[in-house]
């Protein structure tokens, strides 16, 4: 419960990144999914050296702990109990955020090989033109990244509802395949044991009004943002691929829960398409946003990145789109800045199986 | 001893005189936190609105709907995004109608032309109906119990003599669940006995006054309490006073605490 100091933190730094949540630190039903998610986004390539802000549970240990066999980030940790009160607490960790932000300006881009690349695809407020514009579009970019030896992440187990069998299909092996299967009906389980039929609740009002009539409709749509590569293996939430290729990872369709994961499975750069238009980003991975139509594209300029709607205008084929959004994603891992970013949109979520209830 | 308060239309006699930025879905709180900076309202981050089914559909609506109607709230505007579970424009009608606006992302020029109506609205809200001062004839008082408590029963006959009304939550171990019913239930001042291992709590709404129990982390955060465990019920009533008539907690100085919504099914 330190997320407020976190974020005079980041007010009063010369640029650090605050992320908030509501988490008490302290162990409840959820705890592995929690510090997963918690040390992976700590350790996310992307990110230079993570403060954890902390009180001293046992429970921070754990993610601290696991945050250390992760990767090379730097770790430092400030703990209330040692500062004695807040304003000390928020006094040493700007302190030591300046230190590190200076170091982090030092550091010079390196070459890096496709394999260093891990994209996360991503959909949200998705209309009629999502599986026929922006989604295959993405699709090609991701084969694209595939084929020269990166890693594409495909989330969102209620979106492949009901299009399983085709994902399952293209999966390397038949014991992928059948992981494809087992986890959506693990997913439909985990929903139907709350008495509830997702695919009444499903698709979401938003979709309705943009024109999608059933779950599976929209299902098919957003599988098409995983092209037509081979599923090289299945992820369960906030869990790193180990070797590159397309995976499959268990994530629950809300957005930032969504990105959660990702960030905690060292996704670089994650692809998000949108129907409606969508502000939201993520506190360590640059968030591309591309429009599905070209009529929100033009209206809310300032939150998309690049429009796929001139698929359904008939001025680009989707070969051509889907190159440009190739294109962009090598342009932003270079440095180029998204709108997310430009508008400093870093929402950040902690995704529970059991409600919010310890 | 007598409470002075402000006057919210449609909201009650209030202690405190905020303003609520209030987003209705996880993807409109970056806007809704800027414009609430810009101007000096309050918001908070969640990750409701959307993605959520089951009796959490009326659990956050009806969560939404106290915040907006809470005494201490002065106007509120809410930040929708559009195509989110919880829509905003049917929100609002359930809201207070006084004092109370609404923006949509997806229909008020995206992120930035949002922030600029918030920012315009709010202070349209805020320097066009200025509270009136009002006596407050019975305050509601939080007891948020989330450790044991001895003597806790001279604490409660205590409040009721000085002329509270007193409502008490008692999940144990962290208080955000308690802070958020007590909320529902239209504390206007919460007294606060946080677990032994958890900070000082707070709740951007609502003044807490925090008393503090001998556990080490408590004893090593002594500033952050506004009483220690040995209180006398006196000086635990002269304080509840004294914040209801405007001195701020130190959870208001420090602006700890976080808005927790009940959830009780996970996200699809």
């Amino acid at each position: 419960m330190l997320s407020s100091a976190a974020r005079d933190v980041e007010k009063e730094s010369k640029g650090a990144v605050a992320v908030s949540h509501d988490w008490s630190q302290v162990v409840e039903k959820d705890h592995q999914r929690i510090i997963h998610s918690l040390a992976g986004n700590a350790t996310n390539p992307n990110i230079y050296a993570t403060i954890f802000l902390r009180l001293g549970t046992p429970a921070e240990d754990e993610v601290i702990n696991l945050a250390k066999t992760y990767g090379k980030t730097k770790l430092i940790e400030v703990s209330l109990s040692e500062a004695k009160s807040i304003d000390k607490l928020k006094e040493i960790a700007i302190d030591r955020a300046n230190t590190l932000l200076t170091e982090a300006k030092n550091e010079q881009r390196v070459a890096a090989p496709y394999s260093a690349m891990v994209l996360g695809l991503e959909c949200g407020g998705s209309d009629a033109y999502s599986g026929i514009t922006a989604n295959p579009a993405l699709g090609v970019a991701s084969d694209k990244l595939v084929a020269q030896g990166g890693t594409s992440i495909l989330g969102e187990t209620m979106e492949i509802l009901g299009a399983e069998h085709l994902l399952a299909k293209r999966a390397v092996t038949p014991q992928v395949g059948q992981q494809i299967i087992d986890v959506v009906a693990r997913y439909e389980a985990s929903i139907n044991y709350e008495g509830i039929d997702i695919r009444g609740a499903q698709p979401s009002r938003g979709n309705i009004e943009g024109g999608l009539s059933t779950l599976e409709e929209k299902s098919l749509g957003a599988a098409k943002k995983a092209g037509n590569a081979q599923f090289t293996g299945v992820l369960e939430y906030a869990i790193a691929p180990s070797k590159p290729g397309l995976y499959f990872m268990d994530t629950p369709g809300h957005d930032i829960e969504q990105l959660t994961g990702f960030g905690a499975a060292n996704v670089n750069i994650t692809v998000f398409t949108t129907g409606r238009g969508t502000p939201t980003g993520s506190a360590v991975m640059p968030t591309i946003k591309v429009a599905t139509n070209t009529e929100m594209a033009t209206a809310i300029p300032d939150i998309i990145d690049l429009n796929s709607g001139t698929i359904a205008d008939g001025t680009q084929t989707l070969e051509e789109n889907g190159e440009l959004i190739y294109k962009l994603i090598m342009d932003v891992a270079n440095g180029q800045l998204t709108k997310a970013e430009l508008g400093g949109h870093h929402e950040f979520n902690l995704s529970r199986l059991y409600g919010s209830s310890l | 001893m007598s409470i002075t308060g402000f006057a919210h239309k449609g909201r009650g006699v209030g202690v405190r005189d905020h303003q609520l930025i209030l987003p209705s879905v996880v993807c409109s709180t970056h806007v809704s936190r800027k414009i609430a900076n810009e101007v000096g309202a309050i918001t908070f981050a969640h990750q409701n609105g959307c993605g959520i089914i089951g009796i959490d559909v009326p659990g956050v609506d009806n969560f939404f709907i106290d915040l907006a109607n809470h005494p201490n709230v002065q106007s509120v505007l809410v930040v929708s995004l559009g195509c989110e579970t919880i829509q905003g424009p049917e929100l609002l009608p359930k809201i207070n109608r006084e004092l109370s606006r609404l923006l949509v992302i997806q229909e008020s020029g995206g992120a930035s032309g949002t922030y600029e109506s918030g920012v315009t609205q709010a202070k349209q809200l805020r320097d066009n109906f200025k509270s009136e001062k009002a006596p407050l004839d019975k305050l509601i008082v939080g007891l948020d119990l989330s450790r044991d408590v001895p003597g806790l029963s001279a604490i409660k006959t205590a409040l009721t003599v000085a002329g509270f009304e007193v409502v008490s939550e008692s999940e144990k171990a962290v208080s955000e669940h308690n802070l958020s019913k007590l909320m529902s239930a239209k504390a206007q001042v919460v007294f606060s006995f946080p677990d032994e291992n958890q900070p000082p709590s707070g709740f951007p709404l609502i003044p807490v006054i925090n008393i503090a129990s001998t556990s080490p982390l408590h004893m090593a955060l002594t500033s952050e309490f506004d009483l220690a465990q040995d209180s006398t019920v006196e000086e635990i009533v002269a304080l509840i006073n004294a914040v209801a008539n405007g001195q701020k907690t130190k959870s208001e100085l420090s602006g700890i605490g976080e808005i927790v919504a009940p959830r009780s099914v996970r996200s699809v």
